[in-house]
């Protein structure tokens, strides 16, 4: 006996013969080495063969004859019976247990007892089955689980799909009352001594989980007491016992553990074929004469669609049926199978989902509902806007189909949330329907509340821990951390002045740029008001109207804001070096595009007063000042001032044309007058902006002739006016043409002196005709080099002229 | 929006420099050497920016034979940019 191959022997062995004739463990006192070894005192250390005592040597380990008698192996031996597997038996025919369930519950969904003794099982309708069903249940604090959903397990119904027993008289099952559990038999015993004895408590659980009684409460009442027929009954409640379930049935145990006790009582009289004298039971079970017993009890009261049938849990009991009764029960037979059939194929897909999973699904849609709608009770428009103001603008601009998009989506949110409610709530019965409503209303409570905390959340901006040098900033989408705490000044106002005066004496670049983002700062308030223009007021709100009132007052005040930011009101400095800080402002390519937007704004008193600030200023306007050409032949301008120029043209000009053409006449006068006093004509004529104003001013002083709405002496000071101004523009006639005859680019030109040519007199049209006669020729001759639709649109321009003043390009061949 | 309302033409804070060149043509430095010049179309705290018309000028330094250093740079247009915040070093107004 070598491990690991040392050599074992102690030296003492070594010279006492050969070892094995003792065997190592021949010493059955296992210390008596060790106390030997001590005593000696040997040196060698104590081996494995002192101290071991042997024992295992001793075993008899081929003594296995009589394994098979004690445990049943062997060929020999008879199999093993599987009386002991319950559960497995059961779990064969599970899915048809199952299945039938489901079916029953379906049909047979409201099934109430009438007598009052079971009214306890009324409580707790028959719940649809497991599968169906899920564990949604649970989720309800209040709910006791149903013991009849699980009551395929017990055993009971293995050969019977359709677990209502009909007690039949005549067909005992004396094989199956043999069975009886030991509770069961005690009581019997009990009984049998002293009939009416209290049922000690241990055998509760046992009797409650009485699936055939808990679910056909209805077969019950009608068995009166003494009734012999209740051998199927019993036969049943003995298997069911054979199984435990004492953990689903504790909390049944403590709420109906008094009804449970009478019932169990009455349970056993009737089993145990005591003819009933009991008092207090005894007119409840007073049910009708032996001879009805036999028709009356196999029909339960309410059986949904298979009404009048009787239920035939045996094949037996078809032979006693009559013939229709029989073809009845086949046809319910074939239609069950059918709806089984449908059942299974809808339900394949039940019970994947834990009601966790549900409930995470249905939180998530309802937070997206509501972080979609915004909050319910949440009516400010002002959040809305904050949240998505560039799809609310844009919105807007498309012409959106709501004014309150907030509105229709609450709204929205809310059927939804609703309907949802009423589909959960319509398949199930009444339990289900309040289980779910509760669930939403819950769900809804808790969104609300979660909605309600994100929203309290920003306002706590700072942690400061006590203590501590710093603070804990918090930071969000909406509100992101802020990383510089700059201090603004707080009266915004107290630095201001100065900076106007600065602004003033220095009129560069940067103070422009400054006033351009104060004018567009002033616009977006403007446009801010705007969106929150409360509705008009009606005749007698005196609420409304206050409101409304202090609305225009704060309109007013903007308005004064921007007027001033625009510093159209500077004095005009006549030869400064700068120019006017509205010109400059103009200058820039965003300060022009912000005109039309200012018009808006602004009433008409404050468009004529900018118009004629434009007017006065026309030469040292930049579209004006930079875009001067001196003749045809001339270089094309620089790509920045045509750009500035077509900006112009479609950001400025349809403002000013707006006013113009419903100006007064005595307006369109002053402004010409302004034009001739103020500007240098010439200049002026050669730029296109120049040029279109001059056309704006003429085109309107004729459409007011044509109208008849010029006074006559009005209209002799037009005249008077225009006179020297064509008398101005007369010698630079021939270089208003920009670039050369080629460029093509010379509408407007033609559109000029298309007006010039409507207002003048006959001697003054010849004096233009002569002045242009040049480039019409050039042009026409120009034209018929030019494919078809170039040189009719070249044709058309000039023949704006033409036709003004009377004539055709036809006539000139 | 209306959180700017008072900033107006005065200037509190270094943004507000950029404010002003919004829709004028500025220059932006970049990391990894690279300048952009173009209109400025929008802005954010994160110095984000959207361009418009942007010519991008990125200097490469190239090492040759005798291990002379040669920068090298190439240009790009484009109509439409938009510069993540993390890289703009320099944002300067082009007058």
């Amino acid at each position: 006996m070598s491990f690991f191959g040392f050599n074992t022997t102690l030296p003492r062995d070594q010279d006492t013969g050969p070892a094995g004739s003792r065997g190592f463990f021949e010493n059955p006192d296992p210390f008596a080495e060790v106390a030997r070894a001590s005593a000696l005192e040997d040196d060698d250390a104590i081996d494995f063969e002192d101290t071991y005592d042997g024992l295992g040597d001793q075993l008899n380990d081929d003594q296995d004859e009589f394994n098979d008698d004690t445990f049943g192996g062997g060929d020999t031996a008879p199999a093993v019976g599987r009386d002991f597997d319950f559960f497995g038996r059961t779990a064969q025919v599970a899915d048809a247990i199952g299945e039938e369930h489901v079916r029953y519950t379906l049909q047979n969904p409201q099934a109430a007892p009438p007598a009052p003794l079971h009214a306890h099982v009324a409580a707790h309708p028959v719940a649809e089955s497991t599968k169906r069903t899920g564990y949604e249940k649970y989720s309800d604090p209040g709910y006791i689980p149903d013991l009849q959903a699980k009551s395929s397990v017990w055993g009971l119904s293995q050969k019977k799909p359709e677990p209502s027993p009909a007690p039949m008289p005549a067909m005992p099952m004396p094989s199956r009352k043999m069975m009886m559990s030991l509770e069961e038999v005690e009581a019997q015993m009990r009984n049998r001594g002293q009939a009416f004895g209290p049922i000690p408590t241990q055998s509760i659980p046992q009797q409650m989980p009485d699936p055939s009684y808990m679910r056909h409460p209805q077969d019950f009442p009608t068995l009166p007491d003494g009734f012999p027929a209740n051998i199927p009954r019993n036969s049943s409640e003995h298997s069911l016992r054979r199984v435990d379930c004492p953990r689903i049935c504790r909390t049944l145990l403590q709420a109906f553990r008094s009804c449970m006790e009478a019932r169990v009582l009455c349970l056993h009289l009737v089993q145990n074929n005591i003819p009933q004298n009991l008092p207090p039971q005894g007119p409840r079970h007073a049910g009708p004469p032996p001879a009805q017993r036999q028709q009356q009890m196999p029909p339960p009261p309410s059986r949904g669609p298979n009404g009048g049938l009787p239920v035939i849990t045996n094949p037996q009991q078809l032979v006693h049926l009559t013939e229709e009764q029989r073809n009845a029960y086949l046809m319910e037979d074939a239609k069950r199978a059918k709806r089984n059939h449908k059942i299974f194929l809808l339900s394949r897909g039940n019970g994947l989902m834990t009601p966790q999973d549900k409930n995470f699904i249905t939180r998530i849609q309802l937070q997206q509902l509501v972080a979609a709608a915004g909050n319910v009770a949440d009516a400010d428009p002002e959040a809305v806007l904050a949240e998505d103001f560039y799809y609310q603008v844009y919105s807007q601009i498309r012409g959106a189909p709501r004014q309150h998009p907030h509105q229709p989506l609450g709204h929205f949110a809310q059927t939804y949330l609703l309907q949802t409610g009423n589909r959960i709530g319509g398949h199930g019965n009444r339990r289900a329907f309040q289980g779910a409503d509760n669930h939403m209303q819950r769900m809804q409570q808790q969104v609300q509340r979660a909605v309600e905390a994100a929203k309290a959340k920003p306002k706590n901006k700072q942690l400061i821990i006590e203590g501590s040098l710093g603070k804990i900033s918090f930071s969000n989408a909406k509100a992101p951390k802020p990383m510089l705490n700059l201090k603004r000044p707080d009266s915004s106002e107290g630095a201001r002045p100065k900076k106007v005066q600065s602004d003033l004496s220095t009129s560069d670049r940067k103070s422009l740029l400054g006033n351009i983002e104060a004018v567009y700062n002033a616009l977006m308030s403007m446009e801010d008001m705007e969106r929150t223009m409360p509705p008009p007021p009606e005749e007698g709100d005196t609420e409304a109207i206050q409101e409304h009132m202090e609305w225009r007052q704060q309109v007013q005040t903007l308005n004064q804001k921007l007027w001033q930011a625009l510093k159209v009101m500077e004095p005009i400095v006549p030869n400064a070096t700068t120019p006017h800080p509205f010109i400059a402002f103009l200058s820039y390519p965003k300060g022009k595009k912000a005109i039309p937007r200012i018009f808006r704004h602004i009433d008409q008193e404050q468009r004529v007063t900018i118009l004629t600030m434009i007017v006065v200023h026309l030469d040292s306007l930049d579209v004006v000042r930079l875009a001067q050409h001196s003749g045809p032949g001339e270089a094309q301008l620089s790509v920045a001032v045509r750009e500035a120029i077509d900006l112009f043209s479609l950001a400025v000009m349809p403002s000013l044309l707006g006013y113009v053409n419903e100006a007064p006449f005595n307006i369109i006068i002053g402004l010409l007058g302004l034009v001739i006093a103020q500007t240098q004509v010439i200049h002026v004529a050669r730029t296109k902006t120049g040029l279109g104003i001059l056309t704006m001013l003429l085109s309107r002083a004729e459409i007011v002739k044509e109208a008849g709405q010029a006074s006559e002496r009005d209209w002799q000071q037009w005249v008077e006016k225009f006179n020297v101004l064509f008398d101005m523009l007369e010698p630079g006639l021939a270089h208003i043409f920009p670039g050369s005859i080629n460029s093509g680019d010379d509408m407007y030109v033609w559109q000029f002196l298309a007006a010039v040519g409507i207002g003048a007199s006959p001697e003054q049209q010849q004096r233009l005709v002569i002045a242009v006669k040049d480039r019409v020729m050039e042009t026409v001759g120009y034209s018929k080099t030019l494919p078809a639709d170039m040189s009719s649109q070249r044709l058309g321009n000039v023949n704006l002229f033409m036709r003004a003043i009377g004539l055709d390009v036809e006539l000139l061949g | 929006m209306a959180d700017n309302e008072d900033a107006g033409a005065s200037v509190s804070e270094p943004l507000d420099l950029v404010r002003l060149s919004l829709d004028e043509i500025v220059f932006v430095k970049l990391r990894g050497d690279r300048e952009l010049k173009g209109r400025l179309h929008a802005y954010d705290s994160h110095c984000n920016l959207v361009l418009g018309d942007v010519e991008e000028t990125i200097y490469v330094v190239e090492e040759d034979e005798n291990e002379e250093e040669t920068t090298r740079t190439i240009k790009k247009q484009e109509e439409m940019l938009f510069v993540r915040g993390d890289s703009v070093v320099l944002i300067s107004p082009q007058a």
